[in-house]
């Protein structure tokens, strides 16, 4: 590995699903020398892209798990995170955002920014990761760079600045124009690997001085230097255009623009150019960790080799070698042997064997130093988890992980798949927080939960071929919560004293509203409850959120407050006071007008035009809100808000509306309350079921 | 109660009269560039949103996003014109009716009337109450309109949904003997409502050009707002 860190990029590919990125990444392996034959990634040759090793992801054509691999491009490391584009697949794309230093963000040269680009980019502003842009297919019918570089300022709020300029659109492109160097570039050979620099043509020379005014203007926000040439229209250099870029590219506060087709092997070498030229080396991003022995003071981490090492463990993988952890060195070096600290339980472990990864293939290693990507086997963790020397203590922020939204009742067909489904179960929810499993204790059902239901069926499949475990599928069960509108009071005495030593505690005060999930205040005065019972009645007030009163649902959004109380020389205890708080919940959830509250979906549908009118309706149909639609070119973008019990299915049934030409996207929004009639309906369906279990 | 103290407050409610606004067919505002067409029939839309009413705002000129920031800032002018209001209700009233508004966005070459009835047939297949007036803003009345406000009159005439639209006028271009702008005049059987906003000084001037009783009515508005001057 190169220790010279200048020299390094870790970069994500990301973007909406379809939008190349897989294509993009084996050609990048491929012009690096990585591998010696591009493979379509749904070609006629029966064999996937490389980057998409599992079986599913070559069947459907889609990138499920983030695969991690390396090359070498002019003597720079670059490690590269190929992540889906799908939303149920959120969680890889911020595991791989949280690790990374810089992002190139696909879209597509036709479609431009769409919905799942929207939350990559909200990712990518979460974890403050820079970011260059590639408008891929620009081959097709439609294309249009120009205009994407525009949706990206309008739809995303980037600063967009073109790069390049194309030569030929759509069947009749070409090649590229370097706006940097006012050069053309052609790519020749069987595919593209040989990139030819000419002059630019005659009749877009008047385009490209255009547009290199437009990004030189841009540019100089950056550098003094590159200002003083312009105003003095003196010579400027190509090293004066690219250190600019590059300051306002990892400020965030600019996104050079890049444009190609991975398909037809056009531009992928200038865009390699531009990883190394635009995005951040390591030593560019200040990255923090927390010191638990001072305090939870931020410390700042440096990516030197000799420090005390902190890493971060970001994806975890279990195969038949045992379990494979994914981590990215933040500051000294794992080497072979080392011990290491697992800052989380304070678990001592040793570095087994490390390797590189290069999507399915491995090679060992015998240290990955800060900067750097690797893995380790033999770890005994949780993605999230930080690493550390045994003199430091040291944690890094954890990454966001959603709440899942769905969940389904899955039976093993026979005692075999029983077996064989826990061992799956198990790994799956070790390598993904996300996807949860638990047993239904009064049904005895498994239950596995996840963020829509593209999430739960590959799961489901993995389990059939990874596992030989076949599965029975139930109806998906909506995640509801319960909550309260108003204010209430409560005024509650638990009392047993029958003779012998009893129980007695009294709690008096109010719940209410708030946004938070829970909260609990005190405001007892004069010892009217012993001050280490108080405890016992946050508690007891808690443990009421478990299962709402009503339906059993979760309940969110309450705000305890004890004012007053009683309590008895003797018979009060822990155990009487969190009695009494769970009395006391229980009298004041009554009077505060409960109501349930069910996930709502942000639903965005990508149409041609000409079943707009058809996809508002199908929203109409499901209670949805139509926020709007607008139309691109031949498609129309619809969005809208649609609960969730309402989307199942919906699949099929947009696909049969639109001759399998419209797709949609969905990821949760947020809960509202249901109304009335819905609200009836999910009582009466807990009524039936709670009533066939006690016959 | 706040909803009904907003509407009373509105200009149109002023100018044209809530139980006005959806009678009849079409209803047009007029005016040259730029006076504030658009932002006339969002208040025209707002007020039904504010009468629990849903509405379909169908713009040639605008972004989808651009709409939804149009009918946000309509609602903050209203909240604000009226004096004080408690944020905090005002927020939650606006959550309350805005899912009420749905914004299309076109383009002239692609506008089609029949994508919006396949719309609002769903509304009856659903069992929805229909949405109270469509706004269609940015159609050319420079060309032949005559068969797309025929379509439009189809779908006033199916659906019961009072259509308004938007006109742009010419500076140079000399009104009809009713003081009509050209656009309006050639269609003017069709509307029973007409509004024309011109500058005058530094408000506005809303002339009422048709519309019953209220016909050669004038109201001032402050050009930033749309709020009536009192």
């Amino acid at each position: 590995m190169i220790r010279d860190l200048k020299r390094v990029r870790n970069i994500g590919i990301s973007a909406h699903i379809d939008s190349g990125k897989t294509t993009l990444t084996e050609r990048i392996l491929f012009y690096t020398d990585k591998i010696h034959q591009i493979n379509e990634v749904r070609g006629k040759d029966g064999v996937g892209a490389v980057m998409d090793s599992m079986e599913l992801e070559r069947e459907r054509g889609i990138t499920i798990a983030s695969a991690a691999t390396h090359c070498e491009w002019n003597n720079h490391d670059v490690n590269i995170i190929d992540t889906p584009g799908h939303v149920d697949f959120t969680v890889e794309v911020e595991r791989s955002l949280r690790v990374l230093d810089g992002v190139v963000l696909i879209l597509c040269s036709v479609s431009g920014v769409q919905s799942q680009s929207i939350t990559v980019d909200q990712q990518m502003r979460r974890y403050e990761v820079p970011c260059i842009a590639f408008v891929n297919k620009c081959d097709r019918s439609g294309a249009n760079p120009v205009k994407v570089s525009t949706q990206l300022k309008e739809k995303l709020g980037h600063n967009s600045v073109m790069m390049q300029l194309p030569i030929g659109l759509e069947d009749k492109h070409e090649g590229i124009i370097d706006l940097v160097t006012m050069k053309a570039y052609y790519f020749e050979g069987d595919n593209g690997e040989n990139m030819v620099e000419k002059e630019i043509p005659q009749d877009l020379l008047e385009d490209a001085q255009n547009a290199r005014e437009e990004m030189l203007d841009e540019a100089s926000l950056f550098s003094e230097e590159l200002t003083d040439a312009l105003l003095e229209e003196i010579e400027i250099t190509t090293e004066m255009i690219m250190a600019a870029v590059r300051t306002g590219t990892i400020s965030r506060q600019m996104t050079p623009v890049f444009l190609g087709s991975a398909y037809k092997n056009k531009a992928v070498q200038p865009l390699l150019n531009a990883v190394l030229n635009y995005l951040p080396s390591p030593l560019d991003i200040e990255n923090v960790a927390i010191d638990m022995d001072n305090n939870e003071e931020t410390v700042a981490l440096e990516s030197v080799f000799d420090k005390p090492s902190v890493a971060l463990a970001f994806k975890l993988e279990d195969g038949q070698y045992g379990q494979l952890t994914y981590i990215r060195v933040y500051q000294g070096c794992i080497n072979k042997g080392d011990t290491l600290i697992n800052s989380r339980d304070g678990k001592k472990l040793k570095a087994g064997r490390l390797i590189r990864m290069h999507s399915s293939q491995m090679e060992e290693v015998d240290a990955i130093p800060a900067g750097h990507i690797g893995a380790m086997f033999g770890v005994d963790c949780a993605s999230g988890d930080t690493f550390v020397s045994p003199q430091i203590n040291y944690s890094m922020i954890s990454m966001h992980i959603m709440e899942p939204v769905i969940s389904l009742s899955i039976v093993p067909k026979d005692n075999k798949a029983q077996i064989n489904m826990s061992k799956a179960l198990n790994r799956f929810t070790k390598e993904d927080p996300t996807f949860k499993t638990y047993v239904d204790h009064e049904t005895g059902d498994t239950i596995i939960q996840g963020m829509g239901e593209l999430h739960l069926e590959v799961y489901v499949e993995r389990m059939k071929r990874e596992y030989q475990a076949e599965v029975e599928t139930g109806k998906p069960r909506v995640a509801y919560r319960e909550t309260i509108t108003r204010k209430a009071p409560f005024s509650y005495t638990h009392k047993k004293q029958t003779g012998g030593s009893g129980q007695f505690g009294r709690v008096i005060g109010f719940i209410e509203p708030c946004e938070e999930e829970f909260e609990f205040v005190n405001k007892v005065t004069g010892g009217k409850i012993p001050t280490q019972f108080i405890s016992s009645c946050e508690k007891g007030f808690l443990a009421c959120m478990a299962k709402g009163p009503n339906l059993e649902f979760p309940v969110t959004g309450i705000k305890v407050t004890l004012q007053d109380g009683g309590y008895h020389a003797v018979d009060s205890s822990e155990m009487a006071f969190q009695s009494a708080a769970r009395g006391g919940f229980l009298e004041g959830y009554a009077k505060a007008k409960p109501v349930i509250m069910e996930p709502i979906m942000k639903v965005v549908i990508e149409t041609p035009n000409e079943f707009q009118g058809s996809c508002m309706g199908l929203i109409n149909q499901r209670r949805g809100i139509i926020q709007g639609s607008q139309e691109e070119g031949v498609m129309s973008v619809v969005e809208s808000q649609v609960p969730l019990s309402e989307m199942f299915g919906f699949s099929t049934v947009l696909r049969s509306g639109t001759q399998g030409k419209a797709q949609f996207t969905m990821e949760f929004s947020s809960y509202k309350q249901v109304p009335m009639s819905v609200a009836e309906e999910i009582s009466k369906k807990k009524a039936d079921e709670k009533a066939a279990k006690n016959k | 109660m706040l909803k009904k103290d907003l509407i009373l407050k509105s200009p149109v409610e002023k100018a044209l009269g809530l139980e006005n606004i959806t009678k009849g067919q079409f209803g047009a505002v007029l005016s040259r560039a730029g006076v504030g067409k658009t932002s006339f029939l969002v208040q025209i839309a707002l007020t039904q949103l504010l009468a629990d009413q849903k509405i379909l705002h169908v713009s040639l000129d605008d972004h989808m996003d651009k709409i939804n920031l149009r009918y946000d800032e309509a609602y903050t002018n209203l909240v604000d014109y009226i004096g004080y209001v408690d944020p905090q209700k005002a927020v939650r009233l606006w959550d309350d009716i805005s899912p009420n508004k749905v914004g299309i966005s076109y383009t002239e070459s692609t506008f089609n009337t029949d994508k919006i009835r396949d719309y609002l047939k769903s509304f009856k297949k659903a069992d929805l109450a229909l949405p109270a007036i469509m706004v269609v803003d940015g159609l050319n009345f420079d060309e032949d309109l005559s068969s797309t406000l025929e379509e439009l009159k189809a779908l006033n005439e199916e659906f019961s949904i009072f259509i308004w639209l938007s006109m742009k006028s010419h500076r140079e271009e000399a009104l009809s003997k009713d003081g009509f702008p050209v656009q309006l005049e050639a269609h003017k059987d069709l509307f029973e409502k007409a509004v024309f906003l011109q500058p005058v000084e530094d408000k506005i001037e809303a002339l009422i050009l048709k519309d019953g009783d209220k016909t050669d009515q004038k109201y001032k508005l402050d050009p930033a707002t749309m709020m009536l001057v009192e």
